[in-house]
């Protein structure tokens, strides 16, 4: 069966644009087929995934005709693809899959959202339409709630502590600082991060990611067509994915998700490799909590040793086995909710081919995975990249 | 009736004798009894009835006042022009009376509130009323078809398992339906929202009450939900208590006021 690389991947800065929906797609695409080593047209691509939630309603239908019109990607068959705050990794998924089925050679993946130009009263209610609208919004839960109920739950079981979602949240921020596409570049104490605004107790205003504007592309190809087009292409490995039951309450545990655990192990099996061979791994932190658990389903650390695992910062960039979210993640660098995904995808990209600023560079990167959360763990595509293939 | 016949009952004050009841909102100003932060005459009827059925039979009410009747048929009970029981709306007073036959009346000290947080809390009210969704709602003919389990715990069953919230499945996991859930469980975990981090249903009300308690428990007939602290109290909760529940208000859109069961942490 092909096999499926990455030969190019661009985004935009995370943050507060003052683009719109069409002017960061392009900027996007255009930094993504600029990172195609080979000569490349973008009338070659085959078909597009656009991974996006239509963040406040603007543009939902048709969101994908609308942005690759604009980037020299005419008339191909596109579509958005929508897994809420996963979306993107799904969409990287269906291109994966377009093109392992031998229906396509060139397939873009990508995602894109634009949050910040609403007013508060619009996002709050848009920020919680990917949970349970019927049984927990009713009951008063967006996201930070609900995974604030998780990590009590998880600090009750396994005896974690908030201190140790702060070294997560001070790590992150610290991976963040020299990343030019980072949302909240700055430094975070482990004091400041200890007392932080409480959101939903006992998550701080520090255990939240930012709500942002942002969009991510990347270019997948055919073997054949990839070892023309890159001198460097980045393999796909493994694709896994997974669901859950969307509310809490229908789920026998709340303190891991079977969703990543399903994704994770479907993603190693094809690749052939386990949690102790990937070097790096962006995975799907909107909270603290969620990286803390993270650690855990993906099997970089014990069932009920996430907590442990963050406080003796074992994620930290080139100081561990493995280093989590090398790019800021979504605490740092902001997560733009459809475009988180291929964003992942697009610092797996760059720093297996040693390509990201030098001061957050993982040392002898050959392996990378990526995690992708959909809401509170309804959903969750996982990938594992390497430089060579099997 | 002297006020040391009366009881504490799911946070309100009832007082029940053998041919009815009296229950009141337990806050007060200046003595005169007012509606807490998420009570109404519907939630004193409903928990009134629920006090009264622990004595007596109820098998149909009259409903005289400004009770919602939907909310009553989905606990349970059966509303009619001509009903065995009358629920009578005080006219000026947080308090209602159910009796067979004379509207019943008598004093019973509460507790003092704050005025102007109930003018705040009342004023929300009456805005959110006006509140039009923008985008992820529960549209009236959801909350209506879900009513019975939301407010009276209505349930199903497959084997031995008890489901709830009820569930739509197909071929050998269809549930069949099952009398109500028990109202009491044990909470697992909680958190209180900021009212920046509440959804918006709640952004009028969140920043006066100062957030929203949400509790998640585990059901003692088996099955787990999530629900919010009755009357806005500010007691803390703990993993491992008890908490049993009260038909309180959850919030208003569309010109429609929506129930629902909160915890009551004991």
């Amino acid at each position: 069966m092909v096999d499926v690389a990455v030969i190019g991947a661009g985004q935009t800065k995370f943050g507060n644009h003052a683009l719109g929906l069409k002017g960061m797609w392009a900027e996007s695409a255009e930094n993504a087929f600029a990172s195609i080593d080979g000569d490349f047209e973008p009338s070659m691509v085959d078909e597009a995934f656009i991974g996006s939630i239509a963040f406040g309603g603007g543009q939902i239908g048709n969101t994908a005709a609308l942005l690759t019109e604009h980037t020299g990607m005419d008339n191909i068959p596109v579509r958005r693809v929508e897994n809420a705050c996963a979306s993107s990794g799904f969409a990287f998924r269906d291109a994966w899959m377009a093109i392992k089925s031998g229906q396509a050679d060139i397939v873009v993946a990508g995602g894109i959202e634009k949050m910040n130009d609403l007013t508060p009263e619009r996002k709050r209610f848009w920020l919680g339409v990917s949970g349970d609208t019927e049984w927990e919004r009713l009951a008063g839960l967006t996201f930070p709630g609900t995974y604030a109920l998780m990590a009590r739950r998880h600090f009750h079981e396994f005896g974690s502590v908030h201190d140790d979602l702060v070294n997560i949240s001070v790590k992150n921020h610290m991976h963040g600082l020299d990343n030019e596409y980072a949302h909240i570049r700055k430094d975070v104490s482990f004091e400041k991060a200890q007392n932080g605004f409480m959101v939903a107790d006992p998550l701080t205003l520090y255990d939240c990611c930012p709500t942002s504007d942002g969009a991510s592309t990347v270019i997948l190809a055919a073997d054949h067509v990839a070892k023309k087009l890159s001198e460097d292409p980045i393999w796909v490995l493994g694709s896994g994915a997974g669901s859950d039951h969307l509310a809490l309450h229908d789920r026998p545990s709340i303190t891991q998700l079977i969703a990543s655990q399903r994704a994770a192990r479907s993603a190693y099996d094809q690749a052939g490799l386990d949690a102790s061979d990937i070097d790096m791994a962006e995975v799907h932190d909107c909270f603290t909590i969620a990286e803390l658990m993270a650690t855990e389903d993906l099997g970089f650390a014990s069932r009920g040793e996430g907590g442990l695992f963050a406080r003796e910062g074992r994620g930290r960039r080139n100081e561990g086995s493995v280093t989590i979210n090398p790019s800021g993640g979504l605490k740092s660098k902001g997560h733009p909710l459809g475009a988180t995904g291929t964003g992942q995808v697009v610092e797996v990209f760059k720093q297996l081919r040693g390509e990201v600023e030098s001061s957050r560079q993982v040392r002898d990167a050959n392996t990378a995975l990526t995690h992708n959360v959909g809401g509170s763990g309804a959903t969750c595509a996982v990938h594992v990249f390497g430089r060579d293939l099997k | 009736m002297s006020s040391n016949q009366c009881i504490n009952w799911q946070g309100n004050l009832a007082c029940i004798q053998q041919d009815g009841l009296v229950i009141k909102s337990r806050h007060t100003i200046d003595g005169n009894h007012v509606f807490g932060p998420d009570s109404d005459y519907t939630t004193l009827a409903v928990s009134g009835l629920s006090l009264l059925s622990e004595e007596s039979e109820i098998n149909s009410v009259t409903v005289n006042g400004n009770i919602d009747k939907l909310v009553l048929q989905a606990c349970g009970y059966l509303v009619d022009e001509d009903g065995e029981w009358k629920i009578n709306c005080a006219n000026d007073s947080a308090s209602i009376s159910i009796s067979k036959d004379v509207e019943m009346d008598w004093e019973v000290p509460g507790e003092e509130t704050d005025r102007e947080r109930y003018n705040l809390i009342k004023n929300a009210w009456l805005q959110e009323m006006n509140a039009v969704s923008q985008g992820a709602f529960v549209s009236e003919q959801a909350y209506r078809s879900g009513a019975a389990s939301r407010m009276n715990f209505s349930s199903q069953q497959l084997g031995d398992i008890r489901i709830w919230p009820p569930r739509e499945m197909i071929g050998d996991q269809r549930p069949v339906d099952a009398p109500p859930l028990g109202q009491s469980g044990i909470i697992e975990s909680w958190t209180k929202l900021s009212a920046g981090g509440a959804p918006s249903e709640f952004s009028l009300r969140a920043p006066i009450l100062g957030g929203i308690g949400t509790v998640f428990v585990k059901l003692n007939d088996g099955p787990r939900g999530v629900f919010l602290i009755a009357d806005d109290d500010n007691s803390e909760p703990e993993i491992g208590k008890l908490v049993s529940f009260g038909l309180r208000r959850i919030y208003a859109q569309d010109g429609l006021i929506r129930y629902g069961l909160k915890a009551l942490i004991s």
